[in-house]
């Protein structure tokens, strides 16, 4: 086995309310592969999302262990950590509320591209172009603002511009939740296709077992902050032995289409 | 089938911008007294529109063509007795509210009379579907029928959006908050309404009653919250309950127990249920019939069971195919890690 592009150990967040001190995240372990999608699943307030934020550094853990490419990531800073993150992408549920809503298309493709040194001021216009494109979208979109396009059409343009660095992970939280349905498939075939083409590893956060099961190849669930259970993402889901695992597995809308 | 309300011809256009949009195109559909209905579709659908325009919740500005005629139970004095068929919807704590509506043409267009848009087959015609009572009420409110008989939000229809918190109220008790909706529309006094809104937080399942009446919204959890939307929208008796996505931003599991919650409070209190989701799935598990919409208009509608297993359109194909059950194949084993 390869090393893992990306390894947790102990990861513990505490939030103080009240006097009060809540474990939003408890001793939490976990690795991926390059190429691979790791699932983390369960309820709200599970600890889900706050396990993105640490992994994304947008906030410090109290406790444990970031590897990222074999480096200790939480003991980056300043040039390198931003270098690193370029490695690391997002995408979130809102790409609405994640983007400037006035700025255009063009503009929210081009912040990566010059931020990182990615391209030259003349060959970011081609760049930007070549990125819709590979996310299925015309580049007549580039002048169009983000809040005059459709939701599908946004979450593509967020998909886009998290590929512009050549990461190899993006963790994705809630990224089609907000979806309609037929949308919704295509984005998931899209973030196929990249991960086939370009082995980016996803870490893919969503309250919808179906989606996981879809998509992922292993599974975490989550429950009050701890892991509750994990493994290969479709025998969790047909036999799950937690109860936190057995309750969501339960609660999924069946879709029974046999006739009467 | 009973009708509690029957929609004909609906066009809504919203402007905007110097530019009109039909947010509903020419939909007619009953729906039946006591009936689980659900209406499906992706954005754009018009599906809360539909919600909205029931429940005369629409922005002035929005221009609406077409009818929409509730037919609810008369009040005693008129004499004509409602046939047996309307009665199950009637539970008994309801006796109070009763009150008659005549046909309440909802088209608002500027320069017309109302009443030229009153349907044109009130009494002859369409109104073989229905029964001989039906008529009889009809006739009988003609002469004696006034402008506000019209059903009511919050009384005739209860209503629950999606987001909790944008429909309570961040700055009154959960308590005064369902107990206003008793006391504006039962005439309940104020003990008397905190009495009934207690039984209805007991009705939700929230825990710790007491304490729920004395809390804000901002201690609940979401899906606590959206029981205590659901307690004040029933608070009244409504006839009509609509939830429009109300379980769309809870998780699956919370979802799960507020639909349950819905399925046991419409079956108890005798409600009619509009359910309004862009979930097939969770629509077939909790309705009896579905309406698929799409870009505004009526795509088709059936029994739940017809709709999932033999449905007429492709459209409604289309989504069931996209629904990703745990049953379904993965969308791709190849993409898997190469290590």
């Amino acid at each position: 086995m390869s090393s893992p592009l990306l390894s947790v150990s102990g990861l513990t967040k505490r939030y103080r309310r009240g006097g009060k001190t809540i474990a939003a995240v408890d001793n939490v372990s976990f690795h991926i592969e390059p190429g691979e999608t790791l699932a983390l699943a369960g309820p709200s307030g599970s600890g889900k999302s706050t396990i993105a934020r640490l992994v994304l550094r947008l906030v410090q853990p109290d406790a444990g262990d970031i590897q990222f490419k074999g480096e200790d990531f939480l003991a980056l800073g300043g040039a390198t950590l931003r270098a690193r993150r370029a490695r690391l992408q997002m995408v979130f549920q809102d790409p609405l509320a994640a983007f400037n809503p006035r700025a255009t298309v063009a503009r929210v493709l081009d912040d990566p591209l010059r931020i990182h040194g990615i391209a030259s001021r003349s060959e970011r216009p081609r760049r930007i172009a070549a990125l819709l494109e590979r996310v299925g979208l015309s580049p007549d979109l580039a002048p169009r603002a983000i809040h005059e396009i459709s939701g599908g059409q946004r979450q593509r343009v967020a998909i886009a511009r998290a590929i512009a660095t050549k990461p190899s992970l993006i963790v994705l939280d809630e990224a089609v939740s907000a979806l309609d349905v037929s949308v919704r498939g295509q984005i998931l075939r899209l973030l196929l296709d990249l991960q086939r083409e370009e082995r980016i590893a996803y870490l893919f956060i969503s309250h919808d077992l179906g989606v996981v099961r879809a998509i992922a190849h292993r599974l975490v669930i989550l429950d009050a902050g701890t892991i509750a259970e994990s493994g290969d993402a479709r025998t969790v889901i047909d036999a799950p032995q937690s109860a936190i695992g057995k309750a969501l597995v339960v609660a999924a809308p069946k879709l029974d289409r046999t006739g009467p | 089938m009973t009708a509690l309300l029957s929609i004909r011809d609906l066009t809504v256009i919203y402007r905007r911008d110097g530019s009109e949009v039909a947010a509903l195109k020419d939909i007619s559909l009953d729906i039946a007294v006591g009936e689980r209905l659900a209406v499906i579709g992706e954005s754009g659908s018009g599906k809360s529109t539909l919600a909205l325009a029931i429940a005369r919740l629409l922005p002035a500005s929005a221009r609406i063509d077409g009818s929409i005629d509730w037919f609810l139970r008369p009040p005693p004095t008129l004499g004509a007795k409602a046939p047996p068929s309307v009665l199950p919807d009637i539970s008994p704590s309801r006796g109070e509210i009763a009150l008659s509506s005549p046909p309440s043409p909802i088209s608002k267009v500027a320069g017309e009379d109302p009443t030229a848009k009153l349907p044109i087959s009130l009494l002859e015609g369409e109104m073989s579907g229905r029964t001989e009572g039906g008529l009889m009420e009809r006739k009988a409110q003609k002469s004696t029928a006034k402008p506000d008989h019209t059903p009511l939000g919050g009384r005739d229809i209860g209503f629950v959006f999606q987001d909790p918190s944008a429909s309570l109220d961040p700055v009154m008790t959960v308590g005064k908050q369902i107990a206003e909706v008793a006391h504006t529309h039962l005439g309940l006094n104020w003990p008397q309404a905190y009495a009934k809104a207690k039984t209805l937080i007991e009705r939700v399942r929230l825990p710790d009653p007491d304490a729920a009446l004395r809390a804000f919204p901002h201690q609940l959890s979401g899906g606590q919250k959206q029981r205590v939307a659901i307690a004040a929208a029933i608070a009244a008796g409504p006839k009509l309950l609509i939830a429009d996505e109300a379980t769309s931003a809870l998780d699956t599991i919370v979802q799960a127990e507020i639909v349950a919650l819905i399925r046991q409070l419409v079956a108890e209190d005798g409600m009619t249920l509009l359910f309004i989701s862009h979930d097939i799935a969770l629509a077939a598990a909790l309705a009896e019939r579905i309406a698929v919409f799409r870009h505004g208009g009526l795509v088709e509608i059936g029994a739940a069971r017809q709709i999932v297993s033999a449905p007429r359109h492709a459209y409604t194909r289309s989504l069931l195919d996209a629904h990703l059950g745990l049953d379904a194949e993965p969308l791709s084993r190849q993409a898997g890690p190469s290590a």
